[in-house]
């Protein structure tokens, strides 16, 4: 009876831990509510900086492989992107310009009209602000997780989705900021990154955005 | 006869020259008795380790980041992945000495040339076991010298501590590429260059130690 009683226990509880981590499909209302949450904070950044880890997730391997730094954003698009453990390699987005410092060995691509640079520029913008609900390039789907909502989004066109099968913007549902950006490559393999210690409209000075 | 005169000069030129370059790798290191007849590479042995390098590749003067990884699947086969620091996958190989599959590769990439420039060189890098036929010295180094098909490849050996310090890798003519390890402990290797003579390519790697 004692051991019934236990496994029933046991049961229960896996149930339960099943049905926290279930995604459930928003209702529309729920979806119009959302968006417009996050449309609201987005429209209010003006700069964002965040710290952020970065699991690269290979099947193959026994662990994830993790780097970490911080990301910085000034509106309308200076963008910087900086690795600093294990290694340091910082990249910029400015003026149509992509500027890399990698280990202090610095390089410039000029990017100018390239669509596929301006697309990630505005793809990494929008996965961080989290303002990315944008129909006609993706197929959006909506999720809720427990103090937590979900964003699925599949690129429409072929050159990007040739590279990201699906980008996963996981939003904390009372801040209705973004925590984690996940890109998928396929079913196995996906990078993972962890937003923390964000902070909105501090002053940032554009003389950051030199590498 | 002036005309057999200078076919003869030519002739013998021509065999100095083949001569001079076929020890080219040699010619200033001393034959020796053989002391063993097969030379084990640890540096991508280990099927637990996920091997993870900060790469750079220059090629003619263009420069390409990112992360190398390598894990060896099975007995004979190494997966190799290479990604941009953002993790997107640039190639997805799985190599072993007789095989060699391409699971994907972007587009910009995706070229027959470089791609069996790029799998000569990894098989080179994570080959284990060589045979050796020859050896020869000088004074830090052991050479081994090993049969790969119609090339060669030539393992050197530190005196002091058994250490794999580089592998050429050449022709009956002339050297194609080196290997060059950098290992403090003789399991794996921390730093890596893979230098071409013939062409402009370099891949340098340098291992690090994810945080988790």
């Amino acid at each position: 009876m004692k051991t019934k009683l236990f496994l029933l226990t046991i049961f229960f509880s896996i149930c339960q831990t099943a049905l926290i981590a279930q995604e459930q499909k928003m209702t529309a209302a729920e979806i119009a509510s959302f968006k417009e949450d996050v449309n609201v904070v987005s429209k209010k950044i003006k700069t964002l900086s965040t710290d952020f880890v970065q699991y690269k997730h290979l099947d193959f391997l026994s662990k994830d492989i993790e780097t970490s730094g911080k990301m910085i954003f000034k509106e309308p698009n200076l963008l910087q992107w900086q690795y600093k453990k294990p290694y340091n390699y910082s990249i910029v987005f400015k003026n149509g310009k992509i500027l890399i410092n990698d280990e202090g060995k610095k390089s410039a691509v000029d990017i100018g009209n390239s669509k596929i640079f301006g697309r990630i520029n505005k793809l990494i913008v929008g996965s961080v602000s989290g303002n990315m609900f944008d129909d006609k390039e993706f197929t959006i789907s909506y999720f809720k997780l427990k103090g937590q909502n979900l964003a699925k989004f599949i690129p429409k066109d072929a050159t990007l989705k040739k590279y990201i099968k699906q980008i996963e913007l996981t939003f904390d549902k009372e801040e209705a900021t973004v925590v984690q950006v996940k890109l998928l490559e396929s079913s196995d393999d996906y990078t993972r990154i962890v937003l923390k210690n964000k902070v909105i409209n501090a002053k940032i000075d554009d003389s950051v955005f030199t590498n | 006869m002036q005309k057999s005169t200078i076919q003869y000069l030519l002739i013998n030129c021509l065999l100095a020259i083949v001569l001079i370059s076929c020890g080219s790798v040699t010619k200033n290191y001393i034959p020796k008795k053989l002391d063993k007849t097969a030379v084990e590479v640890p540096y991508f042995s280990d099927s637990k380790t996920d091997y993870v390098y900060k790469t750079n590749i220059t090629v003619y003067g263009n420069e390409l980041s990112g992360i190398f990884i390598a894990k060896k699947i099975n007995d004979t086969t190494h997966r190799i992945v290479f990604t941009t620091e953002f993790g997107n996958k640039l190639f997805d190989f799985e190599i072993s000495e007789t095989t060699f599959k391409v699971n994907s590769i972007v587009s910009e990439l995706d070229k027959k040339i470089l791609i069996n420039t790029l799998k000569e060189d990894f098989r080179l890098l994570l080959k284990k076991d060589y045979l050796i036929q020859e050896q020869f010295e000088n004074e830090f180094f052991n050479i081994y010298k090993s049969a790969d098909g119609k090339r060669d490849n030539y393992l050197f050996l530190t005196k002091k501590d058994q250490k794999l310090e580089k592998v050429i890798h050449s022709s009956q003519i002339k050297e194609k590429f080196t290997v060059f390890f950098n290992s403090e402990n003789n399991i794996f290797a921390e730093k890596i260059q893979i230098i071409h003579q013939n062409i402009k390519l370099k891949i340098e790697l340098n291992y690090f130690k994810s945080e988790n």
